[in-house]
């Protein structure tokens, strides 16, 4: 039973981390591309960490995965936000696909 | 627990995360603009914590715990220096 719940967080956390990177190939513009990349991979960090520290089932192994999940929550937001920030003023516009919403509600 | 995971999980684990680093390199070859390599700089860390994880889980041997806690901080301190060198040299 141990094992089977092991090894489900293991393959769904890899799975969420390779989600993220065909999210970062298909879409179109950097918005997107940022929207796939923060989420899907704090998301399967954190499943893997929790698969690995059961798997371990040791004190100082529940508290470094603590510190790591609440780091990286804290961080990839973040990251994601000075890298829009830093986006050049000529690439500033969305593909035609993201800007349909904003420009329907003017 | 210490229960043993069957090794055949830990390589399909494995096969995700290097197909992952794969399209992910894809991305940083032909980003259009720098920020795009950034972002796929920013995944290929998270991928190495992931592969680090699940290595440690293979060997059975937690001292390979300490590595994601420095590498989440180092990829954030220097996705952050990178980003806010580029917006500061634009202006």
């Amino acid at each position: 039973m141990d094992k089977l719940i092991i090894s489900i967080l293991i393959l769904l956390g890899s799975f969420f981390v390779l989600i993220s990177a065909i999210g970062l190939l298909r879409f179109k513009d950097l918005y997107g591309r940022l929207h796939a990349t923060t989420k899907a991979t704090s998301f399967g960090i954190l499943l893997l960490l929790i698969g690995v520290s059961l798997y371990f089932n040791e004190v100082h192994v529940y508290i470094k995965a603590l510190l790591i999940i609440i780091f990286i929550y804290l961080t990839a937001p973040l990251a994601a936000h000075s890298i829009v920030k830093s986006i050049l003023p000529k690439n500033k516009k969305l593909t035609a696909d993201s800007a349909k919403d904003t420009q329907e509600k003017k | 627990m210490n229960a043993l995971i069957p090794e055949y999980i830990l390589y399909i684990a494995f096969a995700f995360l290097m197909l992952a680093m794969i399209i992910t390199l894809i991305r940083l070859l032909k980003g259009p603009s720098i920020n795009d390599q950034i972002a796929a700089m920013d995944l290929i860390s998270s991928i190495i914590i992931g592969l680090i994880l699940v290595y440690s889980v293979l060997i059975s041997n937690a001292m390979y715990f300490d590595i994601p806690v420095i590498l989440a901080l180092v990829s954030f301190i220097g996705t952050i220096a990178v980003s806010t060198y580029i917006s500061q040299k634009n202006g």
